[in-house]
């Protein structure tokens, strides 16, 4: 390993966030290297100063006290569904009047919208793309729905369905987020034979119709949407069998 | 378990943590103090949708989303955005006078005004890293990047840290002279 190789990596070290194999080697380096060697001494430095100079802050006892008090005297759960219920009613409402009243005003929304979700079509291939290339697929591996749907619900404000496709042949076998169209997109992982099957799940906003598959650099794309979700799948697995699946996830659970 | 004892178990535990978390991206006590209360109120709303072992990244998460919103119902939103050109003027040397910041903090204080006048993207890593000890793939989470830009934010918030005007000029003033 030479310096050029080392420099970036060399606060990661630090952090002891580098694997095993990595680590020897930029182990070696340092102790060779001089400059690289001092690099790694300032971060360690740095870090004891970080501790003993800058102050940590603690939570005053008003607050301590403030907050303990909260769950008695905060709403419970039900009141806020019942809130959250409230505004989506609004917002359809608001949504429904316009559309009674401006036509163009939805061709002209219509046309946004297609853009928007073109535009995400292609983010999520490009996220697809880049997770296989890193091989960072999955966050959370597991075949069971009862685990990836609490570690989805913890890290979102919205609670995918995970639903279980494995006696069609589709076996889940994980998780993870994605940033896409700045938010987090919860991104369920399935298995299909060979196949890899990226799964995006956003709450519906926009009540798009589902778009026919489409191909997008040599990946395709089905969309739907059911149960309260939009659906985006992304995969190098055929198109009809790709929409078929998305169709199957988004109606959820048989009835 | 009832949300009040679910409540005490897995965010008050948290609550000095939530609190510097606040303390050092508001900057302000009373501004800290309002976003953990906001933060402890969301807490509550999705209690049940936590594990033990998370809560911790959970809770912060919470309490760095509670800040961003309110700064930017509070502040003005260009510094908010992860832009480089935003950033580096933001460590613009000239836009800080080091000495005379010295010389009215006293040199005990360097660091932690350094520290405080690092922008936000790379302050909130840097705090999560070395006062919390999180995991990059905590980190991750709870600042909503991949683990990548953990790696990069991280290196270059301690690059921004080393050669802080508020550093050089201790360093100066102890050497006598330029660094």
């Amino acid at each position: 390993m030479n310096c050029h190789e080392a420099a970036p990596l060399i606060s990661a070290f630090a952090d002891g966030e580098i694997d095993r194999v990595q680590s020897r080697d930029i182990k070696t380096h340092l102790e060779g290297c001089p400059d690289c060697g001092k690099k790694h001494r300032d971060i360690l430095d740095l870090r004891s100063r970080l501790r003993a100079e800058v102050p940590y802050f603690t939570a005053p006892p008003a607050l301590r006290a403030r907050i303990g008090d909260l769950p008695r005297t905060t709403p419970t759960r039900s009141a806020d569904r019942v809130e959250r219920g409230r505004w989506r009613w609004l917002l359809s409402g608001a949504l429904a009047g316009c559309a009674a009243t401006v036509l163009a005003w939805i061709v002209g929304t219509s046309v946004l919208t297609w853009r928007a979700n073109e535009d995400f079509v292609a983010q999520a291939v490009q996220a697809h793309v880049r997770a296989a290339l890193n091989n960072h697929l999955i966050e959370v591996a597991s075949s069971d729905q009862h685990t990836v749907k609490p570690w989805l619900s913890a890290r979102l404000d919205y609670s995918p369905p995970v639903p279980d496709l494995s006696r069609d042949g589709f076996t889940l076998t994980g998780a993870r987020l994605e940033y896409l169209a700045g938010r987090s997109v919860a991104t369920l992982v399935y298995r299909y034979r060979d196949h890899t099957i990226d799964v995006f799940v956003r709450p519906e906003s926009s009540g798009a119709p589902p778009s026919a598959p489409r191909t997008v650099r040599g990946f395709n794309a089905a969309h739907a949407t059911g149960s309260g979700m939009s659906w985006l799948a992304v995969s190098d697995l055929n198109p009809e069998a790709l929409a078929g699946f998305v169709g199957r996830i988004a109606r959820g659970p048989d009835q | 378990m009832s949300t009040e004892s679910r409540f005490r178990a897995l965010v008050l535990p948290h609550l000095d943590a939530a609190y510097n978390l606040a303390r050092w991206l508001a900057r302000d006590p009373h501004d800290a103090e309002d976003v953990v209360q906001d933060a402890c109120v969301r807490a509550l709303k999705y209690l049940d949708a936590v594990r033990g072992a998370d809560a911790k990244p959970w809770f912060l998460t919470i309490v760095r989303r509670a800040f961003y919103d309110w700064y930017r119902s509070n502040r003005s939103p260009e510094i908010v955005r992860d832009d480089g050109l935003a950033i580096d003027s933001a460590v613009d040397e000239s836009a800080i006078d080091p000495a005379q910041a010295a010389e009215r903090r006293g040199n005990s204080d360097a660091l932690e005004d350094a520290v405080g006048n690092l922008p936000l993207v790379y302050r909130e890593v840097l705090l999560l890293r070395e006062m919390e000890e999180l995991s990059y793939k905590e980190i991750a989470h709870i600042v909503d990047i991949p683990i990548g830009t953990v790696m990069s934010r991280l290196a270059r918030a301690r690059a921004l840290l080393q050669r802080s005007p508020f550093l050089r000029a201790i360093v100066a003033e102890r050497a006598g002279g330029r660094p």
